[in-house]
């Protein structure tokens, strides 16, 4: 039984590595994961900078520092997208079928795609952290606010991985699960990713109130912005673990189906 | 004036890369030629400077008289061109794509239209014509490619592997209708890597090997260049007088060496030998069990030139279907 | 060159071959079915997120509209036309991968028709996306610019998909790959956001107020943007013309050039 836990350890590990290594060798995957959320911070922070001017926006240093967060939630979201469409372009190329095929634990094996994706994640965290000390942003919270939102981030990056490789495995179709694309920007616009809640304007205001990534946004934003505050960060954390369930939940039903259907 | 006429005709790519490395030939109008060499020798780059897609590096070509680098324009309006890839889009129907290249070739829809029905006609498509590419099989695409090619009615036919991957229906239909253009006066240049095909259809054959013309010639005088036919048998009586055997043969040719019993002559004057070898050795009460004559093949020419074989030397790249 | 030497400029069969590209590309959204929506659809759902979220931008003083909607349309339209023409350069980088281009390439037909035909439809393609905007941004409330307005607008936007398409056309022949489609989208999204989108000019912050004033196609989105904020004036406009009449004629100058080099 340890046995077989190391050995699946290090079949997710070997495959957490390659799936890193897959979005590094092709650049154009990698593009919109980082230069275009980078590019969209720019002009964000540029164009609608001025709002920090208005009364009614929440106290903080910069517009910057208050989109940071926003930026990488949306670089991981991208990043989950994108993992679920590698993972179904492996499905189509059959070489999923290979590592089915092989005595590794089904669930192993897209836990190593997720493995690589949550490494992403902290690589995402750090780009937009190194991003905010260049242009001035100073982290309230410190070294264990930076720590905090790069665990955080990478855990969301994993919840995120884990519904787009569900989605993935249900459909097997890479052009589906990029169809979702605009989907991202529907759910990053209906949140406050990009603006306080209490300046959206309807619908998005009453749907971010209640919007799952409103709450894993503020709880990155709190130690770069503020200081921690126990609601928000707990509030956070059962955002990510929730929809960690929801992903491993569909990813688990996806994995039966196939293995019933024997595909 | 030759239809086709290269002067030294070499394309570099970048690193140094010289899929052409200096080629001369000569093609006369109304000829097939068969450009035959094994895949990597270099025929499809040719091809795609002769039909003025690829600019060469250094010499010349002029394709129905006109200069493929200086004068592109003119060639263009003179070819018919069905390369490897059969350039199709999967969404139109054989018969927008004759009339697209009909007006590409800038003729009036009309003229568009009568061609679609003659020439999917010809190449058998006459059902299929209103139907989307995207469903036809890869016979029938060559074939909608075939006719796309005749639309400009060319001075000179390009075919760039037109069979390869082809089932020996297809195939056989597809070199029927090369016959028959040719018979009409369209000069043909074919690039093959299939021996048989440059040998039932080319009046002349180029070999090409690692970018240089190796040899030239007919199919013919190619293979008599190489070897003569020799006569392989064995006798019914194992137990005969083998030297007695192989006396009657040397009056008719040169003997070869036996192997495993069998019995090899070389042919003065090819197959018409047969007959007399057979009485000669009947009258001497020599029985024969079997007989087969060994043509040389072109196989056997380029060998001959290069030193490997023609068909089955691919230049591949054994990489495992594992993704990266 | 012997080309044109006996003919007129254009001739008939010119006009032929571009109307038959142009029905082709058209193939594409009518024979695919499903194909168009996610062109027409995005430029909208970005149009109402964006409004949605920096609605409230107005309040700032010095904001020049009261309507959000009003002046966030132009941008929208912009974008529009900007995925359709990069979708343009997509299909083309396509066609070079799979052959189809040869065909084309080989053929008589003189290089510019060849482009003419390959762009015209991305700025008639670029309205599908403009009209169900425009009907959606009315519907919420978005200020009526007056025929005028409007009129500038959609000629900006199909210029707009001239001048994406020609960028799309320049890469693809560059790169002769699909994998370019993510810099074929993102290079003309960029473009047209490095401007006055988001806000005027004067309330830009930092970097991209430098920018938005030297980039080209902030001229444009003022232009396409008066009668939705304003009154309609020449002075608005021609600057935004001669925009796009300037990136148009450099993306068909790298256009044509990449058609030359493909025979290098």
């Amino acid at each position: 039984m340890i046995a077989r836990l190391a050995a699946d350890t290090r079949v997710v590990a070997a495959l957490g590595t390659r799936s890193v290594k897959q979005t590094v060798r092709r650049p154009q995957l990698a593009a919109p994961l980082l230069i275009f959320p980078t590019a969209l911070l720019a002009i964000q922070t540029g164009g609608a900078g001025r709002a920090v001017d208005l009364p009614e926006f929440p106290p903080v240093e910069s517009f910057l520092a208050f989109m940071l967060a926003g930026a990488m939630v949306q670089s991981v979201l991208l990043a989950g997208n994108s993992g679920g469409i590698a993972l179904a372009l492996d499905m189509e190329m059959g070489f999923t079928d290979r590592l089915f095929a092989a005595p590794i634990s089904r669930f192993g094996v897209v836990l190593g795609r997720l493995a690589g994706t949550a490494m992403l994640g902290a690589v995402m965290a750090l780009w937009f952290i190194a991003i905010g000390l260049v242009f001035g942003v100073s982290f309230q919270e410190g070294i264990v606010g930076v720590l905090w939102v790069v665990v955080l981030v990478s855990a969301t990056a994993l919840a995120f991985g884990g519904i787009g490789a569900a989605i993935a495995l249900r459909t097997g179709r890479a052009s589906v699960v990029q169809g979702l694309f605009p989907l991202i920007f529907v759910i990053l616009f209906l949140s406050n990713a990009f603006f306080p809640i209490n300046l959206l304007l309807e619908p998005a205001h009453s749907v971010a109130e209640y919007n799952p990534l409103s709450f894993i946004v503020e709880g990155i934003r709190e130690p770069i912005v503020g200081s921690f505050s126990a609601t928000a960060q707990l509030k956070a954390i059962a955002s990510v673990l929730g929809l960690g369930a929801l992903g491993i939940v569909l990813s688990a039903a996806a994995l039966r189906g196939r293995a019933r259907r024997g595909s | 004036m030759p239809a086709i006429e290269t002067e030294g005709l070499a394309r570099e790519f970048e690193g140094g890369i010289k899929a052409v490395d200096g080629v001369d030939l000569e093609v006369s109008a109304g000829e097939i030629y068969g450009f035959l060499g094994p895949n990597g020798a270099g025929k499809t780059t040719t091809v795609r400077m002769l039909t003025t897609l690829l600019l060469p590096t250094a010499g010349r070509a002029l394709v129905a008289g006109h200069d493929v680098a200086t004068d592109a324009a003119a060639v263009r309006r003179k070819i018919g061109v069905a390369l490897q890839e059969a350039a199709l889009d999967p969404l139109m129907t054989g018969r927008e794509l004759i009339q697209l290249q009909a007006t590409l070739h800038g003729l009036p829809r009309s003229r568009g239209r009568e061609l679609g029905d003659a020439l999917l006609h010809r190449v058998g498509l006459t059902l299929a014509a209103d139907r989307r590419v995207g469903t036809y099989s890869g016979g029938m695409r060559r074939r909608l490619d075939l006719a796309a090619a005749l639309v400009p009615e060319p001075e000179v036919l390009f075919l760039d592997e037109p069979t390869t991957g082809l089932d020996p229906v297809s195939r056989q239909a597809i070199w029927e209708e090369v016959q028959k253009l040719n018979a009409e006066g369209t000069t043909v240049f074919l690039t093959t890597q299939y021996l048989e095909e440059a040998d039932k259809l080319a009046d002349r054959v180029g070999i090409i090997s690692a970018g240089l013309l190796v040899a030239e010639g007919t199919p013919a005088s190619l293979k008599a260049e190489i070897g003569r036919p020799h006569l392989e048998l064995s006798l019914a009586d194992e137990a005969g007088p083998v030297e007695r055997c192989d006396e009657i043969l040397a009056r008719f040719g040169k003997p070869l060496p036996s192997k495993d019993g069998i019995l090899m002559v070389e042919l003065e004057h090819g197959a018409a030998e047969v007959g007399p070898i057979v009485r000669a050795l009947d009258e001497a009460g020599l029985a024969v069990e079997s007989l087969e004559l060994v043509r040389p093949t072109l196989d056997d020419v380029f060998v001959a030139k290069t030193g490997q074989h023609l068909e089955g030397s691919e230049e591949t790249d054994e990489t495992e279907a594992v993704p990266p | 060159m012997g080309r044109r030497s006996l003919r007129a400029p254009i001739v008939r069969s010119d006009v032929e071959t571009v109307r038959a590209l142009v029905r082709r590309a058209m193939n594409e959204i009518t024979r695919v079915p499903g194909a168009a929506i996610p062109g027409v659809l995005a430029p909208t759902i970005f149009f109402l997120g964006l409004t949605a979220v920096f609605g409230n931008l107005t309040l700032l003083p010095g904001f020049d509209s009261s309507s959000y909607q009003s002046f966030l349309v132009p941008v929208s339209l912009m974008q529009g036309a900007a995925f359709t023409g990069a979708a343009t350069g997509v299909n083309l980088a396509r066609d070079i991968e799979q052959g189809w281009f040869d065909r084309l390439l080989s053929s008589p037909a003189p290089r510019p028709v060849l482009l003419a035909g390959l762009v015209l439809s991305a700025s008639l393609r670029a309205l599908i996306p403009a009209f169900f905007l425009l009907i959606v941004a009315f519907a919420i409330g978005a200020h009526w610019p007056g025929l005028l307005g409007l009129g500038i607008a959609l000629v900006i936007v199909m210029g707009m998909g001239v001048v994406a398409a020609t960028w799309g056309t320049s890469l693809a022949l560059r790169f002769r790959t699909q994998s370019a489609a993510p810099l074929m989208q993102v290079g003309m999204l960029l473009a047209v956001l490095m401007t006055t989108a988001y806000a005027p000019l004067e309330l830009l912050t930092g970097w991209l107020q430098e920018v938005a004033r030297i980039n080209p196609v902030t001229q444009v989105v003022e232009a396409a943007r008066q009668g939705f904020v304003g009154s309609v004036t020449w002075g608005e406009t021609w600057p935004g013309f001669v925009a796009l009449a300037g990136l148009a004629a450099l993306f068909t100058f790298t256009a044509l050039r990449g058609m030359r080099r493909m025979t290098l």
